[in-house]
């Protein structure tokens, strides 16, 4: 019976190949063959799907790239997963086109084409066995055998035992004797190597490119080969268990495993992360900016909507960055609290997270009006950041430095905190007992200090405001929030104190001095920009006159020539006159 | 303490208050979505060189991309664009003709 089968077989996939190559080949050679019509198919056949999937792929950058915006992705993906597992799902998508659809179509259609160009090559590769006449691709023996090692397991159980059965080259090779010129020689050599047909449907043409595929090479002599237990073990016993319903395990899956259950994962853990950033922002709002707390306090207007009854408080942007505003209140035109949160909606970099410890912080950005803010250049932070700080803000690096010692005879900041000003006399005002007592001296900063960051108050911010206030802060957990009412109570009292501050003629002098300084450079140099623009365009004029004269003449050449060459021909031409018959 | 110091009266002042102005957003601005280039660049390997676990990267990475996502417009055409990758990869992985088998030894 499975000799009947592999004469089916090569009857149906291996139709007799022209003598004159028969002769030629030789058996050896014949394996070489089906790699060259496999190519040849390849190249001749699938070429224009491959076009196909392409010009799709194409398509579908054309729609990402487009400009309309288009709803979110759950519903074309859906679509797309529907069209590909079945066909039929697709017609309805195609028929009732929604809104914008036609680009989701285009998407569609592409990863439709995809999968058809996938399928169908299956079905091109073994229909065209029709090849049988070039021999182009010659394979040496030695990366033969070398990939022969590799594609021991994909053989078919049937063919193997067939290599086991003493026909099997008689099976094998074309049944015409003229053919086997020395049958013994050519059995051994040949080896019995029938083609798989059912591996074929499964050929993958990318991987194996121009690889003749072959299956084990069980020789009479040798019939088991000690790199072939599983295959002969199989043809042994008599049951052919085809490859591809190999017995299922999880380890072959390991990958979807793993994937799916981190997409799960991550997913639960957006939820949850979500949850407790808002829970945190929200238990700042309830605990600062509600009725009678600090912030209703001191704005008339709380929340960033237009300050009725009901409108948010806080400002969402993105999963871990939330915004509160407050405005209406004296010396300032409004002030921004942006927190800052840990990414706990992201596994991923909560996961980062672990290593580098990131805090809930919280940045309290107070824009002053103009004339209530005199020049103060001052910041407060841990040695540390307070260099880096000094470094990185244009505005502390121009006007001010670091203050190496305390102003004598009074209590200073704790021994962790470096204040980097504009002058020593401003610092000494602004820090004042007060603020000493409550938060930066030695025992108030060790109770609280975890949540101070920094702080940092410039007239000469760059940017479109310049008289700024930064506070930032650590927020503690949403159960400790009354933990940082102390450092809160900052931002108001600073609004005050710097609204009302007046530096002595001394210090404003030195100040006023420097930035004297400041402007007259700022304005030098914008003058200099000002004035490159202004050669640049003139260049740029003079170039495009150039440019138009030189169009100009060029036109009045050819005229010229035109002119010229015109005149010539009315010389050239024999002076013909016509007369008129009547 | 802030109380006593800001001379008792009532700071606020109505009158000049402001309703927020959301600052304009230029895309430059905005955080490198590095998990969005990620899921481009994994999903179109996972296409071309038919590596499921690089399309599987690559969702994980849309998702990534997604739920750190500020600007919804902006971000949302390479989200897409990638996310298309990821599951053209793998529809050509599971649906598409199967690869033989690798040798086991």
């Amino acid at each position: 019976m499975v000799e009947n089968l592999t004469v089916f077989m090569q009857k149906n996939f291996f139709p007799e190949p022209p003598k004159k190559l028969r002769n030629t080949l030789g058996g050896n050679k014949e394996k070489h063959l089906l790699g060259a019509i496999c190519i040849k198919s390849r190249t001749g056949v699938v070429r224009p799907h491959t076009v196909f999937h392409i010009i799709s792929v194409f398509l579908s950058f054309g729609f990402h790239s487009s400009a309309i915006p288009s709803p979110s992705p759950d519903p074309a993906l859906v679509m797309v997963k529907q069209s590909t597992s079945r066909w039929l799902p697709a017609v309805p998508s195609i028929i009732f086109p929604r809104g914008d659809s036609l680009l989701f179509l285009l998407a569609i259609v592409s990863v439709v084409s995809l999968v058809t160009n996938e399928l169908s090559r299956s079905y091109v590769i073994a229909a065209d066995f029709e090849g049988f006449d070039t021999d182009e691709f010659e394979y040496e023996e030695d990366a033969n055998d070398a990939i022969h090692s590799q594609s021991i397991n994909p053989s078919p159980p049937a063919a193997t035992s067939l290599a086991q059965s003493s026909t099997a080259e008689s099976h094998h090779e074309p049944p015409q004797p003229s053919v086997i010129e020395d049958p013994p020689a050519y059995g051994v050599e040949h080896g019995g190597k029938p083609y798989a047909s059912s591996t074929l449907e499964f050929w993958d043409e990318e991987e194996f490119e121009g690889i003749p595929f072959q299956i084990a090479d069980p020789s009479p002599d040798s019939p088991a080969a000690p790199s072939e237990p599983p295959a002969s073990a199989e043809a042994v016993a008599g049951y052919p268990v085809p490859i591809h319903r190999q017995p299922f395990s999880l380890s072959s899956y390991a990958i979807e495993i793993v994937c799916i259950s981190f997409l799960i994962a991550f997913a639960i853990n957006f939820f949850i992360g979500r949850r407790q950033n808002e829970l945190v922002a929200l238990c700042w709002a309830s605990h600062f900016a509600t009725k009678d707390s600090i912030f209703d306090k001191n704005f008339s207007l709380l929340g960033t909507g237009d300050g009725k009854e009901d409108a948010p408080l806080l400002l969402k942007e993105g999963q871990d960055v939330f915004k509160f505003y407050a405005s209406g209140r004296r010396f300032c035109q409004g002030l921004l609290a942006t927190m800052e949160l840990r990414s706990r909606h992201d596994l991923i970099a909560r996961l980062t997270n672990l290593l580098f410890n990131k805090k809930d912080t919280i940045t309290f950005e107070v824009v002053m009006s103009e004339d209530s803010m005199d020049h103060v250049v001052l910041a407060v932070a841990r040695k540390k950041l307070a260099k880096s700080m000094h470094k990185e803000c244009r505005d502390l690096q121009r006007f001010a430095t670091v203050m190496p010692t305390a102003p004598s005879g009074r209590r200073w900041v704790a021994e962790d905190l470096l204040v980097v000003t504009e002058s020593k006399e401003i610092a000494g005002d602004l820090i004042t007992d007060v603020v000493i007592d409550q938060v930066f001296g030695e025992k108030a900063f060790e109770k609280i200090g975890k949540g101070f960051i920094s702080l940092h108050f410039s007239d000469q911010h760059p940017g479109t405001h310049k008289k700024l206030l930064f506070l930032k802060f650590a927020l503690p957990g949403a159960n400790n929030m009354t933990d940082m009412t102390r450092l809160v109570n900052l931002v108001p009292y600073y609004i005050d104190l710097i609204g009302r501050y007046k530096p002595s003629a001394q210090a404003r002098a030195k100040t006023e001095a420097a930035r004297a300084k400041a402007a007259q450079e700022a304005f030098k140099e914008m003058q200099s920009v000002r004035q490159e623009t202004l050669q640049k365009k003139k260049a740029e004029k003079k170039k495009i006159v150039e440019e138009a004269e030189a169009k100009l003449s060029a036109e009045a050449i050819r005229k010229k020539e035109e002119k010229e060459r015109s005149r010539q021909m009315k010389k050239l031409m024999p002076k013909v006159k016509m007369l008129r018959s009547h | 303490m802030k109380e006593s110091s800001s001379t008792g009266s009532d700071p606020r002042q109505p009158s000049t208050a402001k309703p927020y102005v959301p600052p304009p957003i230029s895309p430059q601005d905005l955080p490198v979505d590095y998990a969005g280039f990620l899921a481009v660049v994994l999903g179109v390997i996972g296409v071309m060189f038919r590596y499921k676990l690089c399309s599987w990267l690559a969702i994980i990475f849309c998702a990534e991309s997604l739920v750190n996502m500020r600007n919804f417009e902006a971000d949302l055409k390479q989200v897409s664009m990638a996310m298309m990758f990821a599951i053209m990869g793998l529809v050509t992985n599971y649906f598409g003709p199967k690869r033989p088998p690798k040798a086991q030894p």
